[in-house]
């Protein structure tokens, strides 16, 4: 699966919007970006790279990412994404959808017999 | 890319490190912890798409492993599609070659034709006089250019050759500039040379000046002579300066015509001389260039307001206006009947081919159900199925194309060598680079909808369950089932139109080689002559004691009949098919009445003609020796002359004049077809040849074998006089054949196609039947088990068969009746539902129909039901 985490299994396109969340916060390279996620999920998700790669791909050619060459913390040649202004708006589109989704399931998960 | 998961990989191992790991072991965490790094490759190059080229070789790879597994269904489909993709390159390059291709000259379309009209005759195409034509061209504003010009065969004799006869066309100086033509060597005809009795100049056309003199350029200044006149070979014209030039003169109403090759040998000055050639003749055709920004109309309005000022001021002129038409419609306008009919018949070839392949790719994507199920099930996206289809139907309709091109190159060779030569541009015809252009596109519009067709139907087949079902590896399904039974139909019905408008065509030449032409062509040769003035004198004064005619006609005649092949010899101005002239003239007594009749065609003949040709005497007597210049003057009518002229008793004992002479009417002959087979017997009138001496003659000799003939003919007429070439020497059979060449050649190729398409069809309904009969072996096992008989199962075969046929033969005579409609003009002495051609294709198709049912039907009668039952 994309997204592993111990309590279940999380969709393909939950990743999507995971790592435009995570560029959000500033333009990332891969590596950077699954530490990140690592990091506020409290360990919970760990990205499995073969995903995320092509992830990033879908991501860029949506026009939702892009991507330049730089130098990382450490003097290493590594390839930075950031969010692009379409990026923006789907990250926010994408959190809304959740919401509304997560809202509805736990009206479900509360309902009570009777 | 292999950087950036190289970077993401140290990174990993660093972390490993940091974290207390040994390098290796941190290392080999970060590996695993990347998961497959082929995964990750391959998950991105999946992303970003670029591998299409490594995806389209891969598709190709499959596509060609798999067709080399089918190799039935791979060859089916691509000659199927060879034979209709080749038809229709075949008459796309003879529709661009022939009506497409713009003119060899400059703007062309600026180029047109000027003819003369007859209010008073109704004739539209008429060619101007002399005066006329200086006339117009000296007061015409709307013209940038105008000439005139006239054909006629002419004896060359050149130094040390013997003379030729050749054709010949005289031309003002300025047709060169109108057409926007420049000598290939030497120069044109100048206004000096244009001057009534300037020294005489030739320019050689390109072809005679390669065949005749081997390209020599010094041919230019040597000296030639024409009809017994020295000129001056001042220049070399290209081939191109001809073009056209034969079917407008074929266009016009009357006048001299280039002969069917079509090309012009020599060039001459036209001269044109007011005096020698007043207003009241017409010998001569003209073409204009308009002026820029000026249309047709306008050209027209004001050459017809010329036209009313001059009929204003010369009676001669009275009724005569003006009509202008571009050049282009004149040439090819004739043309578009045929070729349309061309483009239909091979468009129902096409469409007849396409239903075969698609009712084949319908069957095999069927059966490859189980196939394409398992590809999606692992992942394959719509996207990359259709490709996959599309790459297959691409290979197949590719080389299926790349077969039809090479089919239509033979084809085309082998139509150049047996077409008319009066189609313009028929010589060149060869594989045109915009047909192939169309042929690709056609290909290409197949190839797509072949593809999607198949892909429409995976989709339609999402099911996991098709990996479990039972039917696939049968593929069969009812709904199919239906679908392909229609297609066969419509197939059915497509060849049936094709079949109905061939047969309709064959019926058509058939009665026009059998239409009486109202002479005899079997045994019957002919050989053309003109008598040169200079040996002939042609006297006005005198005539017709024109001596050395008579004498000549003499002597020839008791020449050939002496030779031993012949058995009977006339002479005559005109052969049979030769239109000749017309004159006006009038019945004494009735001359009121005369001012309202046509002309009539008027044919100088020898005493023998009559019974050489086999034409009928119907009332009085035919021509005699006795009737001879300085005796009576007599004259014949045919019957059509004597219908319309003289519906009140017999013509014989009237007196006609015409040229300012009586002449006594002692008999009626029988129509001959002097328009042409095709059309109707103009009223005629026959007067003698001794009476009406010729500079012209022809000489019809009647033996047992024509051929022979042929060869002594020339030689027995050099006899009587050496310097005589002897032209059109041919049995008259030939000539007529050769009036009938081009709707010879429209059937030829029509009937190809209806049994190309017939062949197609029947292949189609064999197919489907075969089909069939495979997929109900089960059924038919169980029936059998039950107690059918196998002569049950067999009539149950053929009995699909036959209901198949009928349907399509009921939808073809609704196409059959389309297509009587669309022939139209071009058939002859055939009505569109013509009974006797009707039923022949019915006939036809019926028995193709149970022929093609014969082998699965015994297939199915010899099924054992056991055999069959133990294969569920």
């Amino acid at each position: 699966m994309a997204v592993e985490a111990r309590s279940g299994e999380v969709m393909q396109g939950m990743l999507d919007l995971l790592i435009l969340k995570v560029l959000s916060l500033g333009p990332n390279h891969g590596w950077g970006i699954s530490q990140r996620l690592q990091q506020l999920s409290r360990e919970r998700f760990q990205v499995n790279q073969g995903s995320l790669y092509p992830a990033l791909q879908r991501l860029a050619r949506r026009g939702w990412v892009s991507s330049h060459w730089g130098t990382s913390d450490n003097n290493r040649r590594a390839r930075f994404y950031r969010l692009t202004r379409e990026g923006e708006r789907q990250l926010d589109a994408e959190t809304e959808g959740w919401a509304i989704f997560r809202s509805a399931v736990e009206r479900v998960l509360a309902a009570t017999p009777g | 890319m292999e950087e950036e998961l190289a970077f993401h990989l140290d990174m990993e191992t660093e972390r490993g490190i940091a974290d207390g790991l040994a390098p290796e072991e941190a290392r080999r965490r970060a590996r695993a912890r990347f998961g497959a790094l082929d995964g990750a490759r391959e998950g991105v190059r999946d992303e970003r798409g670029t591998g299409l080229a490594v995806d389209l070789a891969r598709d190709l790879g499959l596509t060609v492993r798999s067709l080399r597994r089918s190799p039935g269904f791979t060859l089916a489909v691509v000659l199927t599609l060879a034979l209709g993709l080749g038809a229709a390159s075949a008459v796309f390059s003879v529709v661009d070659g022939v009506l497409l291709r713009p003119m060899p000259f400059p703007e062309p379309e600026e180029l047109l034709v000027v003819w003369e009209t007859d209010r008073d005759g109704g004739t539209r195409r008429e060619p101007a006089s002399v005066p006329d034509f200086l006339d117009f061209r000296e007061r015409a504003r709307s013209l940038e250019a105008l000439a005139a010009f006239r054909a006629a065969q002419v004896n060359v004799a050149r130094r040390d050759a013997d003379p030729e006869r050749v054709d010949a066309v005289g031309a003002s100086h300025g047709l060169m500039r109108v057409l926007g033509v420049r000598p290939l060597h030497g120069r044109s005809l100048g206004p000096e040379d244009d001057r009534p009795g300037a020294p005489a100049v030739a320019l050689l056309g390109e072809g005679y000046w390669r065949r005749a003199l081997g390209a020599d350029a010094g041919a230019v200044g040597s000296e030639i002579v024409v009809d017994e006149i020295p000129a001056t070979v001042v220049g070399v014209l290209p081939s191109s300066a001809g073009y056209g030039l034969r079917q407008v003169l074929s266009a016009a109403d009357y006048g001299g015509t280039l002969t069917e090759r079509g090309e012009v040998d020599v060039w001459l000055s036209l001269q044109p001389d007011p005096v020698a050639s007043p207003r009241i003749t017409h010998p001569i055709v003209l073409l204009g260039r308009r002026a820029e920004q000026t249309s047709t109309a306008e050209v027209e309005a004001e050459l017809s307001a010329v036209a009313a000022d001059l009929e204003r001021e010369y009676p001669e002129n009275a009724d005569r206006g003006v009509h202008v038409e571009p050049l282009r419609e004149v040439v090819v306008g004739p043309l578009r009947r045929p070729l349309a009919v061309l483009l239909a018949a091979v468009a129902l070839v096409l469409l007849v081919a396409c239903v075969n392949v698609a009712h084949l790719l319908l069957a095999r994507g069927a059966a490859r159900r189980r196939e394409t199920a398992v590809r999606r099930a692992l992942g394959a996206g719509d996207g990359q199925l259709l490709r996959h289809f599309l790459v297959e139907t691409g290979v197949l309709t590719g080389l299926a194309l790349a077969a039809g091109l090479g089919l239509a190159a033979v084809a085309l060779r082998a139509a150049r060598a047996l077409a008319p030569s009066d189609l313009p541009g028929m010589g060149s015809l060869a594989l045109d680079p915009r047909a192939v252009l169309a042929s690709v596109a056609v290909a290409g519009a197949i190839a797509l909808v072949f593809g999607i067709v198949p892909w429409v139907q995976a989709r339609v087949q999402r099911a996991p369950a098709s990996l479990g079902s039972r039917e696939v590896g049968a593929g069969g399904g009812g709904p199919a089932r239906g679908s392909r039974s229609w297609l066969v139909v419509v197939e059915l019905a497509l060849a049936v139109t094709l079949t109905i408008g061939a047969g309709l065509m064959l019926r058509s030449f058939w009665n026009l080689l059998h239409v009486d032409a109202g002479f005899a062509t079997r045994g019957v040769v002919k050989a053309e002559l003109r008598l040169p003035q200079s040996r002939y004198p042609r006297d006005f004064a005198v005539w017709p004691d024109w001596r050395e005619i008579h004498r000549f006609h003499g002597e020839v005649r008791e020449r050939v009949a002496a030779l031993p092949e012949v058995e009977r010899v006339a002479l005559a101005a005109a052969h049979p098919l030769d239109r000749g002239f017309t004159n006006s003239f009038a019945v004494v007594g009735r001359e009121a009445e005369a001012t309202d009749w046509p002309e009539i065609r008027v044919r100088q003949v020898g005493p023998e003609y009559l019974a050489v040709l086999r034409v009928p005497v119907l009332a009085g007597r035919g021509l005699r020796e006795g009737d001879r210049a300085g005796r009576p003057r007599v004259a014949l009518v045919n019957r059509t002359a004597a219908d319309r002229f003289f519906t009140v008793g017999s013509p014989v004992g009237q007196e006609v004049s015409m040229w300012g002479q009586t002449w006594r009417l002692v008999g009626v002959v029988g129509d001959e077809r002097i328009h042409g087979l095709e059309e109707p017997a103009p009223p005629a009138l026959y007067v003698p040849l001794a009476q009406a001496p010729s500079e012209r003659a022809v000489v019809l000799a009647r033996g047992g074998d024509p051929e022979t003939i042929v060869e002594a003919l020339p030689g027995a007429i050099r006899a009587a006089d050496p310097g005589l070439a002897p032209f059109g020497v041919e049995p008259l059979a030939r000539t007529v054949a050769g009036s009938v060449a081009r709707t010879r050649f429209v059937m030829a190729l029509l009937a190809v196609f209806a049994a190309l398409a017939l062949l197609l069809a029947a292949m189609g309904v064999h197919g489907l039947l075969a089909y069939r009969v495979a997929l109900r072996i089960p059924e038919i096992g169980v029936r059998m088990a039950l107690g059918a008989v196998r002569r049950d199962v067999f009539g149950l075969i053929v009995r699909e068969g036959l209901a198949l046929a009928v349907a399509g033969l009921v939808f073809g005579a609704l196409g059959g009746v389309l297509a009587g409609r669309l022939l139209g003009g071009m058939v002859f002495g055939v009505d569109g539902d013509d009974p006797l051609t009707w039923s022949a294709v019915v006939g036809a198709v019926l028995a193709a129909a149970v022929l093609a049912t014969l082998a699965p039907a015994r297939r199915a009668a010899g099924a054992e039901p056991l055999q069959v039952l133990r294969m569920e």
